[in-house]
């Protein structure tokens, strides 16, 4: 039955929408293929195939549950995928532990997991890959200097790089975290919910932080159930409801009230 | 002159956030001010003699070097209530060794390899079968005490050392006719573990797995592996501490590091650290580990019964939290702390 879906869907997503959605001179940054994902009987995902473009910034819309959490983690590789394939520029990946996903320079920012509350900000930025100079001790002025500048870089200000990330607001720790992934040179970064325990004044900074690493080429995949927000920066949508691909549209090919009517309804976009 | 009164109040603002800052120094306080009240009121001022400062910073020291390990591994977020079983558990592992015709360098090396053993073991359950460290150190505290009982027979034994002069004196001998080695193993213990904690890469390793051990995986930092080499170090000191002790006491017992572990935690806590982990200075852990040292000896000066000792740590362990939780909140509005 479900094998049945997929193949269906095979026909239809896999051959026409990525031949419509991408144009054949550009390789994509990442292609995922006809993922699929079971948990034990619950089909987390069917047949999915996601692609994110060289320095986009990709809105991964769809209520509690659809499954953007499932795919992401697949993509950074805290979970095989059970079906599928995974091409990162170009090249088929096996991405097996988010060790190697790091590697290729995939960063996922998970909101309650990026930063140790009680260490200092310079600390953090170089949590896991402190410079040192000699005998692994770290070179602290340089974490000091360095780390400021990647703050800064963002157009995020804060004054010492000492003060611990507790004293930050919701909105300087996503600075934080995506100052870290600017500064290791990501090329793609995955936003888990930035936003989603923000003041409206913050999630705008997160917001701009987003276009920030877009201007430095960085793709981004932004990943939210507040569509309003993610209509203000995403140039496309990839909206998913339990585990199904609605619609994979750019910006300009669609409305706000469209996708809001699709995430609601949650009917499957038929493709002209 | 409205930019010279500017810059002092500047200055003294940078002074007190420093103070506030620089947790240890709180905890220094504290360890100066039971000083003088020790020295002031106790008869005779004998508190303050040669004599009792020797015995205050030989047995201090063997009890603050297991605080400070400790500390340490509160910091990556685990306990160990084990630390005075295991220290005895080694101790009747070196006694017997030494008693066997075993070299006593040798001997010393077997037990601190099997006081780290006993450490890994702690530590692999822990993070292996994903169990509270509160519940396998528990196990861990009563198992390592009843095999020593039971191995021991609960008997005291002699140990002697005239054979050995080059081994007593660098364990228990004394510098200078005034310091202890003990205190200057204790002294050297805690700077190579405030290097690694606040300097090296792998300290920062251990605070951030404690703190966040979430966010410390993520950015891929084994904190399994962190927690079962704190786990290991405490192991390896707590049999220093407790070769130590016999030498000192040139006796075995059975009873050795009874109530140690709560002790250690007690010390740990008046120093700043967070039962919580990610929290805590290895600066503050050294005073407070000193703290309850003195507390232990000047209450024998003043003549008050020994149970009060109980009494009091009860008093200075809760009053303490309050005072750090406060300064806490206040620190969280300066900035990170300082560490040394």
């Amino acid at each position: 039955m479900s094998d049945k879906q997929a193949d269906a869907k095979e026909g239809t997503s896999a051959e026409k929408v990525p031949l419509v959605q991408v144009p054949l001179v550009q390789v994509p940054l990442v292609r995922m293929v006809d993922i699929d994902k079971w948990f034990g009987k619950v089909n987390a995902l069917q047949g999915i195939n996601f692609t994110v473009n060289h320095g986009e910034i990709v809105g991964l819309v769809g209520d509690n549950g659809a499954g953007k959490s499932t795919l992401i983690k697949i993509l950074s590789g805290f979970y095989p995928a059970d079906r599928g394939e995974i091409y990162f520029e170009g090249k088929k990946v096996n991405i097996s532990n988010p060790k190697l996903a790091k590697k290729l320079g995939i960063e996922t920012v998970y909101q309650e997991q990026a930063l140790a509350p009680h260490i200092s900000i310079a600390r953090n930025v170089f949590m896991g890959r402190e410079p040192t100079r000699f005998m692994g001790f770290m070179d602290r002025g340089m974490m000091d200097r360095e780390s400021m500048g990647a703050i800064t870089k963002l157009g995020l200000r804060i004054k010492d790089p000492e003060a611990m990330v507790e004293a930050l607001s919701g909105g300087q720790r996503q600075g934080v975290a995506i100052a870290r992934v600017l500064y290791f040179k990501a090329k793609l970064v995955v936003l888990d919910e930035p936003t989603i325990a923000l003041s409206v004044k913050e999630s705008q900074q997160v917001l701009d932080f987003m276009q920030q690493l877009k201007a430095e080429g960085i793709s981004v995949i932004f990943i939210t159930h507040n569509i309003f927000h993610a209509f203000q920066v995403a140039e496309r949508f990839f909206i998913l409801a339990r585990g199904e691909m609605l619609t994979d549209v750019r910006k300009e090919d669609t409305t706000i009230d469209h996708l809001i009517d699709l995430i609601v309804s949650g009917r499957r976009e038929i493709k002209s | 002159m409205n930019a010279t009164s500017n810059q002092s109040d500047k200055k003294r603002r940078k002074v007190s956030s420093y103070f506030i800052r620089m947790r240890s120094l709180n905890v220094f306080f504290i360890f100066v001010l039971l000083f003088a009240v020790f020295a002031i009121f106790s008869p005779g001022h004998r508190f303050t003699s040669g004599e009792n400062m020797r015995i205050f910073l030989s047995t201090g020291a063997e009890f603050t070097i297991v605080a400070i390990v400790v500390g340490m591994l509160m910091i990556s977020g685990e306990f160990d209530l084990s630390v005075g079983s295991i220290l005895v558990f080694t101790s009747y592992i070196f006694i017997t060794l030494f008693h066997a015709g075993v070299h006593i360098l040798l001997s010393l090396i077997i037990t601190l390899i099997a006081g780290g053993f006993v450490g890994y073991i702690n530590g692999i359950i822990t993070v292996k079968a994903r169990i509270p460290s509160f519940i396998t150190t528990l196990g861990a505290m009563l198992l390592w005490r009843g095999v020593t009982m039971l191995l021991s027979g609960g008997l005291q034994q002699g140990l002697v050392l005239t054979e050995n002069p080059v081994m007593y004196k660098a364990i228990t001998g004394v510098v200078g006719k005034i310091m202890p080695a003990q205190f200057l193993w204790f002294i050297g213990i805690t700077v190579i573990i405030t290097l690694i904690m606040h300097f090296h890469k792998f300290g920062n390793w251990i605070f951030t797995t404690g703190d966040n051990k979430m966010a410390a995986r993520a950015m891929g930092i084994n904190t399994d592996r962190i927690k079962v080499v704190c786990f290991t170090v405490v192991g390896i000191a707590v049999a220093f501490a407790g070769v130590m002790q016999m030498f000192r006491s040139e006796t075995f017992s059975a009873r050795a590091g009874d109530g140690w572990e709560l002790k250690a935690i007690a010390a740990a806590v008046v120093g700043g650290t967070a039962l919580t982990g990610g929290m805590g200075t290895m600066m503050g852990v050294f005073w407070g580990a000193l703290v309850i040292a003195i507390i232990e000896n000047g209450l024998i000066f003043m003549r008050i019964q020994y149970w009060w000792t109980f009494t009091i740590f009860g008093v200075i362990i809760v009053s303490t939290a309050i005072i750090s939780r406060y300064f806490d909140q206040r620190r969280t509005m300066l900035g990170a702390e300082k560490n040394v």
